[in-house]
């Protein structure tokens, strides 16, 4: 690869995700080697040539805004991940799948029958369990596959988190 | 010549005949306006995932000369926006006339 293509790409990649990067250097790449094979069959010398086909694609800061616009960016890619990590952890074993949003629903439930016994302390714990357990183990089966979900995900998550926090600390 | 707006129809005419890959629908364009239109090759791609993000195109792996390709083809949905896009430039262009006069 010719240092100005890479410099093209360095500028036109900037902040995108390892995915989107490697998409547009071999988009990019692809079209350049045509481009300038282009330009050597209409008798360009090789130098003339690669020129040639840099200038065709412009402007590279101008390419990152566009790309930008319709790729995951890296902060978006790394939001992702952080927003669904569950997903990976629990999703990746079958038996775990059924098991663990089971055991949240369930403590959910007994702590809803723990309140109506008046039994206030274990029901309180049994709750806490469960919401603790829902966000664990029922966030992989919602649709969290968008940057924007999964920031919804990220607020809910910090809210729970805060009324468990509240709820423990309740006399 | 400044063609801001309409790449994304362009893109779209291009790949009405048959699947091509991107160099080949910068090329037709730019062939079928008589080099008019000579846009930065470096904005087709981000136009081209936008039209995929949207349905308009999809995408799959080829090869031409035994090197492989993605190649582009228009979707079902994609033939009903270009028709959409070409009457609304047939009544813009008509009204513009209107206005500057024939060429």
């Amino acid at each position: 690869m010719t240092n100005g293509l890479d410099h093209w790409l360095k500028q036109a990649t900037r902040h995108s995700s390892g995915d989107s990067t490697l998409q547009v250097r071999t988009e990019i790449q692809e079209h350049y080697e045509l481009a300038r094979e282009a330009a050597l069959e209409r008798g360009a010398t090789a130098e003339a040539a690669e020129q040639e086909a840099l200038t065709a694609l412009g402007d590279a800061k101008a390419a990152n805004r566009q790309y930008r616009r319709v790729l995951l960016t890296s902060a978006e890619a790394r939001l992702l991940r952080e927003g669904t990590w569950e997903s990976r952890a629990v999703c990746s074993h079958r038996p775990a799948r059924t098991l663990l949003p089971s055991l949240a629903v369930a403590a959910l439930l007994a702590a809803a029958v723990l309140f109506r016994t008046g039994t206030a302390v274990a029901a309180r714990l049994l709750l806490l369990a469960g919401v603790g357990m829902s966000q664990l183990f029922i966030v992989p089966f919602l649709p969290v596959y968008t940057p924007a979900r999964s920031r919804v995900v990220r607020y809910v998550k910090l809210g729970c988190a805060g009324g468990d926090a509240a709820t423990s600390f309740r006399p | 010549m400044n063609f801001k707006g309409t790449l994304p129809a362009l893109i779209l005419e291009a790949l009405v005949q048959e699947p091509r890959h991107g160099y080949r629908i910068a090329q037709r364009i730019k062939e079928r306006s008589q080099g008019v239109l000579d846009f930065k090759e470096g904005t087709l791609y981000p136009a081209l995932h936008k039209l995929e993000n949207q349905g308009l195109v999809e995408s799959y792996e080829g090869a031409e000369k035994g090197r492989p390709r993605r190649y582009y083809r228009i979707t079902r949905s994609g033939r009903a926006a270009l028709a959409k896009d070409r009457a609304e430039w047939r009544e813009l262009s008509r009204a513009v006339t209107m206005i500057l006069g024939e060429a």
